[in-house]
């Protein structure tokens, strides 16, 4: 069929804004993840100042929507001196969705960790940082990631947005394919099967996940 | 100043777009549900197929392909009507997996007392299992409408005269780079709080007299 | 067959509990309360829900700050009036271990790693010397084969055992037991009560908190029966079981042995 041709014909260079969309989805997770434990635990600080400054940076990163994010990094940096190329300014502005929007998402399975496990790791005289780095947070991240891992694929998606910051990603591949041959409906639909083979097994093996999880967490 | 006022006048077009897809995909949620509780496997291999997909697809990759794509070849769509059935039917999606949710959660005692009653299907959902699902929901479908709110920005793409729009039009007009992002983002967390605020006490309301 | 002797009178005391006070809000926890325990005795503690005996149990290791009283454990001397320092805590937690009812083993080591894991940040000891005394209390305890699983594919029994070897491990002075059998099928509480009666004979120092009026028949030096927040009787077990002095604890003890 033509049809299965002209998808052949374009599938290198959609491959291609996969790979740059795996990319800076990869990268913003390695840094806004981190970043994101840091701030669940600033948000439990003793300084009410750090306490409401944790707050607030988590209210705003969570409460714009991410092209917001994403054209202010982009286009309005440049204004206070710091100019980004659309690959940086792409992972800068998921990295700080990321961190804001996991912080959540850890505080909550940081706080799920039962209870008991913490008061035994007390009792046997374990220090205080012992008991936060080697029960708390393995704890706490092993609850958290189904969560963290649904959330790592909403910003595969996510990072669609970036072709409005002439960033090459799957999507910006498509959109100038179907300009210029006018056909976008195959084009962008092969985009999306694309994107799909990658949401679907994924969002399948968080359920997974989520189901062997809960039955390990007596 | 003048931002400020342009950027609020784009706000009752978000608004708009917002509501009306979520309250499309909520009443399109409701047969895709349906079909996934079938008897009938294609049926419910189908429904979470479609589920899948528009849960799985870009948001703004598919409302791209309804406006450039089918729009092109099939009809010609204006921007805010490919917006709405756009981001309605991603709605529908999420909002079928919420309400899924929401049947779950309610205890299969209640289907078995029903159908001992004699109690038709459609009694029994929305009688018996509809309200007391509808409790578990609320806060999963307040959820997903302060994101379609946040989401409602993709749709400045195609042209809707919604308040990313205008930010970007501001911004790129006076070379002035930071100021209008910065109000977009404190306008739609102004919107945004409330609707929070709302359903925290939506939740609370109907956690009334929950006995354990 | 154990007999029931009391420690030499020579044996020294080591915790030692004086007017100990909990209030949360309007009610009474603790109404100063007093306790002595001898090296080597096994305390048994046994009351109705509710009356102050877990809370009293965990106020000797720390996990609830008593409002006011004193503590003496192992020569550590304490007065909650005052903050205790954190390294005063960590020094009395090491020297008092404890086993609690939803046994509490970290679900994401193996049986092994949770005995070793506390011996090597707590003690200091390497891997290797960690391993080897896990795997000795193991064996003395049953599980020598369980050391590669991990918790949640033991029975209750099991876990509870595991998490003896754990607190063993430290080499306490005391051994602190909350409730240990309450969560475990009965069959499989047996294990546990002839590891901790073991342990017993071996001449640990014990206090436990139990509804195994059986266990404490037989295996406590003295029984102490709580209720209300307040100790109301003390004595030997058997005759205290048998024929209990005030009205209270008749009550309590005629509704769980006339079952």
């Amino acid at each position: 069929m033509e049809l299965l041709n002209d998808w052949w014909t374009w599938s290198p260079r959609l491959l291609e804004g996969l790979w740059v969309s795996v990319q800076v989805t990869a990268l913003a997770l390695i840094i806004g993840i981190p970043l994101g434990l840091c701030l669940a635990f600033l948000s439990g600080a003793r300084s009410r100042v750090v306490r409401w400054l944790t707050i607030l940076y988590v209210e705003i990163g969570r409460g714009m929507p991410a092209l917001v994010m994403l054209q202010m990094v982009y286009f309005g940096l440049p204004e206070i001196g710091v100019v980004l190329d659309s690959y940086i300014a792409t992972v800068v502005a998921l990295a700080l969705t990321t961190s804001a929007y996991t912080s959540e998402i850890i505080r909550a399975g940081l706080r799920a960790v039962p209870e008991g496990e913490l008061e035994a790791a007390d009792a046997l005289g374990l220090k205080r940082g012992d008991v936060v780095r080697f029960i708390l947070i393995p704890q706490g991240f092993r609850i958290a990631l189904p969560t963290l891992m649904g959330f790592a694929i909403l910003i595969l998606q996510v990072s669609s947005l970036a072709f409005t910051l002439g960033l090459p990603e799957l999507l910006s591949q498509a959109y100038s394919i179907g300009a210029s041959t006018f056909r976008y409906l195959e084009v962008l639909t092969l985009a999306g099967i694309l994107y799909l083979v990658i949401t679907v097994p994924g969002g399948w093996l968080v359920e997974n996940f989520d189901k062997r999880l809960s039955r390990h967490l007596t | 100043m003048e931002f400020f006022l342009a950027i609020l006048s784009a706000v009752p077009t978000t608004l708009l777009v917002t509501f009306v897809s979520f309250a499309l995909g909520a009443v399109i949620a409701l047969p895709l549900v349906a079909g996934r509780r079938t008897r009938f496997a294609i049926v419910r291999l189908l429904s979470k197929g479609v589920i899948d997909i528009l849960r799985g697809v870009p948001p703004v990759l598919f409302v791209f392909i309804l406006f450039f794509g089918v729009g092109s070849d099939l009809i010609r769509w204006e921007p805010i009507p490919a917006a709405i059935v756009g981001l309605g039917l991603i709605s529908a999606g999420h909002l079928a997996e919420i309400y899924r949710g929401g049947l779950m959660a309610v205890h299969a005692g209640q289907f078995e007392a029903s159908a001992a009653l004699g109690l038709t299907r459609t009694a029994t959902f929305s009688r018996v299992v509809g309200p007391q699902a509808f409790r578990v929901v609320i806060p999963g479908m307040a959820t997903w409408l302060i994101s379609l709110l946040k989401e409602s920005s993709i749709v400045s793409t195609i042209g809707v005269a919604e308040i990313m729009f205008v930010t970007n039009q501001s911004a790129r007009s006076t070379g002035e780079g930071l100021l209008p992002f910065i109000i977009a983002a404190a306008v739609y967390i102004a919107l945004g709080t409330p609707f929070a605020a709302f359903s925290r006490w939506l939740e609370k309301k109907l956690s009334f007299g929950r006995r354990a | 067959m154990t007999e029931q002797q009391q420690p030499p009178a020579s044996a020294e005391t080591i915790l030692r509990l004086r007017d100990i006070r909990k209030v949360y809000g309007d009610h009474v926890a603790l109404g100063d309360v007093s306790l002595d325990v001898k090296r080597g005795e096994v305390l048994a503690i046994i009351g109705p829900s509710g009356s102050g005996k877990s809370t009293l149990l965990r106020c000797v290791n720390q996990l609830e700050v008593p409002d006011s009283g004193t503590l003496e454990v192992v020569g550590s001397n304490i007065d909650f009036a005052t903050r205790v320092s954190a390294a005063d805590l960590l020094g009395l937690r090491r020297q008092v271990g404890m086993v609690f009812q939803s046994f509490n083993l970290f679900p994401h080591m193996s049986v092994l790693r949770n005995v070793s894991f506390p011996q090597e940040r707590v003690l200091g000891r390497s891997r290797d010397e960690a391993d080897k005394v896990s795997k000795e209390l193991l064996e003395r305890v049953g599980l020598a084969d369980k050391m590669q699983n991990f918790p949640q594919t033991c029975s209750g029994g099991q876990q509870q055992r595991v998490a003896i070897a754990r607190a063993l491990a430290l080499e306490p002075q005391i051994m602190l037991f909350d409730e240990p059998t309450s969560a475990i099928d009965p069959e499989l509480g047996l294990e546990v009560l002839s590891v901790m009666r073991q342990l017993a004979d071996a001449g640990m120092t014990m206090v436990v908190v139990t509804h195994e009026i059986h266990f404490a028949a037989e295996v406590a030096d003295r029984l102490v029966v709580m209720a209300d927040g307040l100790i109301i009787e003390e004595g030997l077990p058997r005759e205290l079981i048998a024929s209990p002095s005030t009205a209270r604890a008749k009550q309590f003890l005629s509704a769980i042995t006339d079952r």
